[in-house]
């Protein structure tokens, strides 16, 4: 009787020391959430064909499109900001990827790439070249890289959006409907 | 403003200039490689930005470029007397080879490590010609930094290990012309929880320190680890020398970005740390350094390197050097002035000087990734990479500067 008794009393004080600690983590986490201390480690955004810059300029050439670079960088803040809030949008992700060659680069990265001019050249001096000094650095560029319009820090979905109409207005000279 | 005061400000003014002005005394800028044609691009792109070395005789200078259609380590040199540097040598084995670091040894020989198809390789570079490759037997590394520690030398270096990338320090017997591996271990004992990147190390007294970019937090930072040259192996836990911001109040971001750590040692003791910092996050990049201080945390406070007028530039492929007369010297690319120019910065009396503009690796085009090496008499050896045109070709240029004071 006092066996059982001892059992079952162990069996119930170990579910609510399970409950317990569950419902620690859960609190803990939320809690880190909400001080920012768990890691963000943003990238380029889902959902998006995103292809390295040399990729990029290739892609581009074949399909006389231009490109449209994010220059984002590991643990960038604004960029997973900017793509909750304005990469997210079903409108932006398919006008984005209707009309530019879209291509990330990590602006810390020493991941090597090979430009149609033959240049070896980094995913940071990527960045240098295009002076992407901050992230996220969004910039518009005919598909010999030249740039057309460029976009600092955080956007929204009308920023990205009317970004595009200036872009397609710079290209083509008139409005899109 | 009172007349005393006016003329006080002009005789500071003046005495500043002519501090700066006489720092150095730069020549005409030299090409280091007579190939420079269409579709040529050179790099120096070290880990820790030591492309460039020079003895009681000799400067040698290594970098990479593509004239034979892959990636090549080369080597030239040149004695200090002489107008021009000699025919260069290649130096790596005929794969893609990248990042070469350098060092000097003795009766003007060189050390040369670096990356071939993502093995770590080295060898001695004397005036009889080149002695026989070393190559390591791990793969997927790279970002190699070397320096002499009595009769070893120390290589560092980023390696892939499992997920991430860690650092490795690698123990080297030299044995006249020829190089034989000896004992290897990780900076840090704990296996890596993220990449461990571009890793560079100094020798001063009876410690070795090394820093390394680390992304453990979810973001990079510096970090840095000390051993003592009887056990090089033996490596305290690593520190961080990049300050931590204080905590923003938005819900997004976790930390600033910073990349690229160079090291140099200097008077006695006495070692400094620099990277590329962007805690000013709108604007740009910043060159931030920490001094070297025995005990646990490693380093000590963060300072900037540049002065003001840079604020509103960016900065980009910080270069140290130091020598034991207790003088250290940064070097950095910066667009203050519209295009990339060179510009340094010294440390005096706990404090970084006003920029120094590097007239021969100023003006029209792009002069970026400076590598310096400062002799024992404060004169300085500057070599970099000029650009006409964005995408153009490059040219490897050098410039000596002789210290006037």
């Amino acid at each position: 009787m006092t066996f059982e008794f001892d059992l079952v009393y162990l069996i119930y004080i170990g579910n609510i020391s399970l409950a317990c600690y569950a419902f620690f983590m859960r609190f803990l986490i939320v809690i880190l959430c909400c001080l920012n201390w768990l890691p963000v480690l943003a990238d380029k955004p889902a959902g998006y064909p995103f292809v390295t810059f040399d990729k990029a300029m290739q892609q581009a050439s074949v399909q006389n499109k231009p490109i449209f670079v994010y220059f984002g960088r590991y643990g960038c803040g604004y960029c997973d900001k900017t793509n909750k809030e304005a990469f997210s949008s079903q409108k932006v992700r398919e006008l984005y990827s209707k009309n530019y060659i879209l291509a990330y680069v990590d602006a810390e990265s020493g991941k090597r790439l090979r430009l149609p001019s033959g240049e070896r050249i980094t995913e940071r001096e990527v960045g240098t070249r295009y002076n992407a000094f901050a992230t996220p650095v969004f910039t518009f560029m005919t598909l010999n890289g030249e740039p057309l319009h460029r976009l600092v820090g955080v956007q929204r979905i009308e920023d990205l959006l009317s970004a595009d109409t200036e872009v397609q207005q710079k290209l083509h000279g008139t409005k899109k409907p | 403003m009172k007349p005393c005061m006016a003329v006080a400000s002009i005789l500071l003014l003046t005495a500043t200039f002519l501090s700066h002005a006489q720092t150095w005394k730069f020549s005409s800028p030299l090409d280091v490689t007579a190939t420079n044609a269409s579709g040529v691009f050179h790099h120096l792109e070290s880990s820790g930005r030591r492309n460039i070395v020079a003895t009681e005789s000799l400067v040698a200078v290594a970098w990479e470029d593509n004239r034979n259609g892959s990636p090549q380590i080369y080597l030239a040199r040149k004695a200090l007397s002489a107008k021009d540097f000699t025919a260069e040598i290649k130096v790596s084995g005929g794969g893609e080879a990248y990042e070469p670091s350098l060092l000097a040894l003795d009766n003007d020989r060189f050390v040369v490590a670096w990356e071939e198809d993502g093995r770590i390789r080295a060898r001695i570079v004397t005036a009889n010609g080149p002695g026989p490759i070393l190559t390591l037997g791990l793969q997927d590394a790279s970002q190699v930094s070397l320096i002499r520690q009595q009769q070893l030398l120390l290589l560092v270096y980023s390696q892939v290990s499992k997920k991430h990338r860690r650092v490795w320090l690698q123990a080297l017997q030299i044995q006249g012309q020829s190089l034989r591996s000896s004992q290897s271990c990780p900076v840090d004992v704990e296996p890596a929880k993220d990449d461990q990147l571009y890793p560079t190390i100094v020798s001063q007294g009876d410690r070795i320190v090394t820093a390394w970019e680390d992304r453990r937090p979810g973001y990079t930072i510096i970090m840095a680890a000390q051993s003592h040259n009887k056990s090089p192996c033996k490596f305290s836990s690593p520190q961080r020398i990049s300050a931590a911001l204080p905590m923003r109040t938005s819900a997004f971001g976790k930390g600033h970005g910073v990349a690229r750590v160079a090291l140099a040692a200097y008077g006695a003791g006495q070692t400094m740390a620099v990277w590329a910092d962007k805690r000013d996050f709108r604007e740009g990049y910043d060159i931030y350094a920490a001094r070297y201080q025995p005990g646990k945390k490693l380093f000590g406070v963060n300072s900037k390197v540049q002065d003001s007028f840079g604020d509103v530039a960016q900065q980009w492929h910080p270069a140290i050097a130091g020598n034991s007369m207790g003088q250290i010297v940064v070097a950095w690319d910066d667009n203050r002035d519209g295009d990339a120019n060179i510009m340094l910065s010294r440390f005096q009396d706990n404090k970084w000087s006003d920029d120094i503009e590097v007239a021969p690796a100023s003006g029209q085009g792009e002069q970026t990734h400076p590598s310096i090496y400062l002799d024992e008499d404060n004169n300085l050896h500057l070599v970099w990479i000029e650009r006409i045109k964005i995408g153009g070709p490059t040219r490897l240029r050098y410039a000596f500067a002789r210290a006037t004071k």
